[in-house]
C-alpha cells in the first residue's frame, strides 16, 4: 500500500512539475482539476438552461428539438449543444482525475474525509444527471441506453423487473416520460451544485475558480470542439430495431458494455465495492508518528486579533466570547475534529515573534508538539552549531521533502509542518543570529499540503499579509523556493543566494522571490 | 534547477495541451463504436407479466376451525392466496429456445410471475412455438404457435396478455 501510494505521488510530482514547466505555476490545470470540473458544471448548467428553452418535452418532438439546434444555420444551435455536451463530458473526465490526484495526494485522510466522503455520492448524481441528458435526444443511442439501464435495474431485487417494458414498443412510451426524465436530469444538476457547496464547507477559502486564463482556455477549447466536432444525433429512436454498431458517449456510457461483458449483478456488485472501498478510505490508520497534536489557544497570548481566523485552511479556529478576565473582547478557539494540525495558525500570530525578551516565550496559538519556544531555541543551537562561513538557514517543510542532507558545517536545516507555520519575524531573527540568508523551501506552489501554506508565506513576506515582514528586514537575503520533492532545486537556491550574497556589491536580490513577483 | 522553456515554446505547448483536453473530451464522446450485435443477428424480447391460477382451491374450514377464529373473521372458505408458478416454454424451428419456471410475485406469493429476457436470435425465417403453464397441476394450457420473417436486427417480442387470447406476438 505504501510502495503503491509512494508510486502515485511520484507520478502526480511528475505530472505538476511538467505542467508547470508548460503553464505558470499558479497556472497550472493540473493543480485546478476541482475548479475546472466546477467551471464545466456551470458551462453544462448555464448552456442547459438555454437548450431547455428550445426543447419540446415530447416523445415525437424531443428527436427534433435536437435536429433543430444541430441543423441550425447560425451555428449558435450547434455551439449551444456541443457546449452543453462536451462540458458535461469534460466535468466528468476532470472530476475522475481530480478524484485520483487527490487520492495520489493521500487527501482522504485526516480532516480531509468531509470533503472526500461528500464527493463520492457526487459522482453518483454526475452519471445520472449525464446518462439521463443523453436519453432526452431520444435517438438510437438513447433508445439503447435507456432500455440497457432498465434492464440493469433490473437486476436489483427491488421490484422494477418490468422497468424494460416501458421502451418494448413505440406505444409504450407517452410524453410523461420525457417530463420525468427531464425533472430527473435537471434535478441532479441541481442537486450537484448543491452537493458542491456541501463538498468545500470545511474547506477554508477554497478555490472554485480556475485562475482566469485557465478559464478562458477552457471554454475556448470547448466552444472550439463543439464548432468543429459538432454533437450530432444518430437516428430516430426505433423500439422496433436494434443497430448492429452505435457510438457511446464513453464518459456516461460505459456502464453498458461492462453489464454486457460481466452481467449485470456483477457490474452492481463491482460500483458496490467501489463506492465501499473510496468511502472506507479515510478510515485507513494513519501512522501513529504522523499523528500530531491539535492547536491549543493559550489565552494569556491570545489578544482576540483573529488572523488565526483569517488563515486557518481548514476554518479549525473561530473566535469565541472571551472565558478569561482579559480586557479583550473575543479570543480564538480550535475546533480539533477541524484542525489539521499544520500550524499555520501559529505562523499568523502576532504573538509568535522570536524578538520578544522573554526565554520561555509562548505564542496566542500553540502546536503543542512543536511549541514556538522550541523553534526559536532550535534555531539558536542550530545556527550557533556551525562552525563554516557564510552560514544559512534553510527553513523545510516537512510536506515536501526531507532536507536534511543538505545541512552542513555552514547550512542549519530546520524541518517545519508547514511553511505556513513560520513567522516571518524568524527570518530576521535568523539574520540577527548570523546567518547570511535564510532559506525557505516548501512544497510546489500553488500545492501546499495544507492548502494555503505557500500563499501566506509570500504574502507574509512581501507585506501584502499580516503579519508582515518588517520593511527593515533584509529581504535580499532571504530566498523562497517551492521546490516539492526536488532537492536539486533547493541546493541550487541555497547556492545562487550565497553566490549572489558573496558577489553582489549592493543588495543581493532575491532570485527566488522576484522570480515568483514576475510571475 | 529546471531551466525555463521559451515563451513561444510554452505558448505553443499550452495550445497542445487544450487541444488534446478537446480531442479526448470529443473522441470519447462518439467514439470508439461499440457492437450491439452480430451483423446477421435479429433479438427476441420476451417479456411478460402474468398473475397464475391458484395454487391452493378454496375449501370449507370445519367448525372447530371456525370456533378457533375471532367472530367478524368467521369465514367459511378458506381461499389461500399464493399462486402457482408460471412455467414457459419457447421454441425456435423446433428446437427449445428458453424455458423458464417463475414464481409468483410478492410476500404472499400472491402477485403477478414477471419475465423478461432479450435473446439474439439469427435473422430469416423461424418457426416460433411458445407454450404457458400457470395452473398448480403444471399442465400447459396456452400455446402459440408462428412463422416469422425477422430482418437483421429487427426485434421480436414475445408478450403473454391473458386479455388477447394468450401469446401475442409482435414484430415493427
Amino acid at each position: 500500500m505504501a510502495a503503491l501510494s509512494q508510486s502515485l505521488r511520484v507520478v502526480d510530482e511528475t505530472l505538476t512539475s511538467a505542467f508547470d514547466r508548460v503553464f505558470a505555476p499558479a497556472h497550472n490545470p493540473w493543480r485546478h482539476l476541482g475548479a475546472l470540473a466546477f467551471l464545466c458544471l456551470v458551462a453544462a448548467v448555464a448552456s442547459g438552461i438555454v437548450a431547455y428553452a428550445l426543447y419540446d418535452t415530447s416523445v415525437s418532438g424531443a428527436y427534433e428539438s435536437g435536429l433543430r439546434l444541430q441543423n441550425d444555420s447560425l451555428l449558435l444551435g450547434r455551439l449551444l449543444r456541443g457546449l452543453h455536451r462536451y462540458s458535461a463530458d469534460a466535468f466528468m473526465f476532470l472530476s475522475l482525475l481530480h478524484l485520483a490526484r487527490e487520492a495520489a495526494r493521500g487527501h482522504f485522510r485526516g480532516v480531509r474525509w468531509f470533503s472526500w466522503l461528500t464527493g463520492i455520492p457526487l459522482l453518483c448524481m454526475l452519471w445520472i444527471s449525464g446518462v439521463t441528458g443523453l436519453w432526452l435526444l431520444w435517438d438510437a443511442r438513447a433508445i439503447f441506453s435507456v432500455t440497457a439501464t432498465a434492464e440493469w435495474l433490473q437486476a436489483l431485487p427491488l421490484g422494477s423487473d418490468l422497468l424494460a417494458r416501458n421502451f418494448l414498443t413505440a406505444e409504450a412510451l407517452n410524453d410523461r416520460f420525457f417530463s420525468l426524465i427531464i425533472f430527473i436530469h435537471i434535478g441532479m444538476s441541481l442537486l450537484l451544485l448543491a452537493g458542491v457547496w456541501v463538498h468545500v464547507q470545511r474547506v477554508s477559502q477554497p478555490r472554485m475558480w480556475p485562475p482566469r486564463a485557465l478559464m478562458t482556455g477552457c471554454l475556448v477549447a470547448l466552444a472550439l470542439l463543439a464548432l468543429m466536432w459538432p454533437v450530432t444525433s444518430l437516428g430516430p429512436a426505433d423500439a422496433g430495431r436494434v443497430p448492429a454498431q452505435i457510438s457511446l458517449d464513453w464518459f456516461y456510457l460505459f456502464v453498458h458494455p461492462l453489464v454486457d461483458a460481466f452481467g449485470a449483478p456483477m457490474v452492481w456488485l463491482l460500483a458496490a465495492a467501489l463506492t465501499l472501498v473510496l468511502g472506507a478510505l479515510p478510515m485507513l490508520r494513519v501512522p501513529r508518528k504522523a499523528a500530531r497534536a491539535v492547536a491549543q489557544v493559550d489565552l494569556a497570548n491570545c489578544n482576540g486579533c483573529s488572523r488565526c481566523v483569517a488563515d486557518c485552511p481548514f476554518g479549525a479556529v473561530a473566535m469565541v466570547a472571551r472565558t478569561d478576565q482579559s480586557h479583550h473582547p473575543s479570543q480564538a478557539s480550535v475546533n480539533s475534529d477541524l484542525c489539521a494540525s499544520c500550524g499555520i495558525c501559529v505562523g499568523s500570530c502576532p504573538s509568535s515573534t522570536p524578538f520578544r525578551h522573554i526565554v520561555d516565550i509562548v505564542s496566542g496559538i500553540e502546536m503543542p508538539d512543536e511549541p514556538i519556544a522550541t523553534l526559536r531555541r532550535t534555531l539558536q543551537q542550530k545556527l550557533g552549531a556551525l562552525t563554516g562561513r557564510e552560514k544559512v538557514v534553510l527553513l523545510s517543510c516537512r510536506q515536501a521533502a526531507d532536507l536534511q542532507s543538505l545541512a552542513d558545517a555552514s547550512t542549519a536545516v530546520m524541518a517545519l509542518e508547514c511553511a505556513g507555520m513560520l513567522p516571518p519575524s524568524f527570518l530576521e531573527y535568523a539574520t540577527r543570529l548570523g546567518a547570511v540568508g535564510a532559506v525557505i523551501a516548501g512544497c510546489r506552489e500553488g500545492d501546499c499540503e495544507y492548502r494555503l501554506g505557500d500563499q501566506w508565506v509570500r504574502e507574509r513576506i512581501l507585506g501584502a499579509r499580516e503579519p508582515r515582514l518588517r520593511a527593515a528586514a533584509p529581504r535580499d537575503r532571504i530566498a523562497v523556493v517551492w521546490s516539492g520533492r526536488d532537492i536539486a532545486q533547493v541546493h541550487d537556491t541555497i547556492l545562487i543566494l550565497r553566490n549572489h550574497l558573496s558577489t553582489a556589491a549592493g543588495p543581493a536580490g532575491n532570485a527566488a522571490l522576484k522570480e515568483q513577483q514576475h510571475e | 534547477m529546471s531551466s525555463r522553456l521559451p515563451t513561444w515554446l510554452r505558448y505553443a505547448l499550452q495550445g497542445l495541451a487544450y487541444a488534446a483536453f478537446a480531442v479526448v473530451i470529443g473522441y470519447f464522446s462518439t467514439s470508439p463504436q461499440y457492437r450491439l450485435r452480430a451483423d446477421n443477428d435479429a433479438v427476441l424480447k420476451l417479456s411478460f407479466s402474468h398473475s397464475a391460477q391458484l395454487q391452493h382451491a378454496c375449501r370449507e374450514r370445519s367448525v372447530e376451525e371456525l370456533a378457533k377464529i375471532s367472530p367478524h373473521m368467521r369465514n367459511k372458505l378458506d381461499c389461500p392466496r399464493e399462486r402457482a408458478v408460471v412455467r414457459i416454454e419457447l421454441d425456435m424451428d423446433g428446437k427449445p429456445l428458453f424455458q423458464i419456471s417463475t414464481p409468483p410475485g410478492g410476500l404472499h406469493k400472491d402477485g403477478a410471475a414477471t419475465v423478461y429476457r432479450r435473446l439474439p436470435i439469427p435473422a430469416g425465417a423461424h418457426q416460433f412455438q411458445a407454450r404457458l403453464a400457470d395452473g398448480p397441476d403444471g399442465a400447459i394450457n396456452f400455446s402459440k404457435e408462428i412463422r416469422v420473417d425477422l430482418a437483421p436486427g429487427q426485434i421480436l417480442i414475445v408478450d403473454f396478455l391473458t386479455g388477447s387470447g394468450g401469446f401475442v406476438f409482435t414484430q415493427s
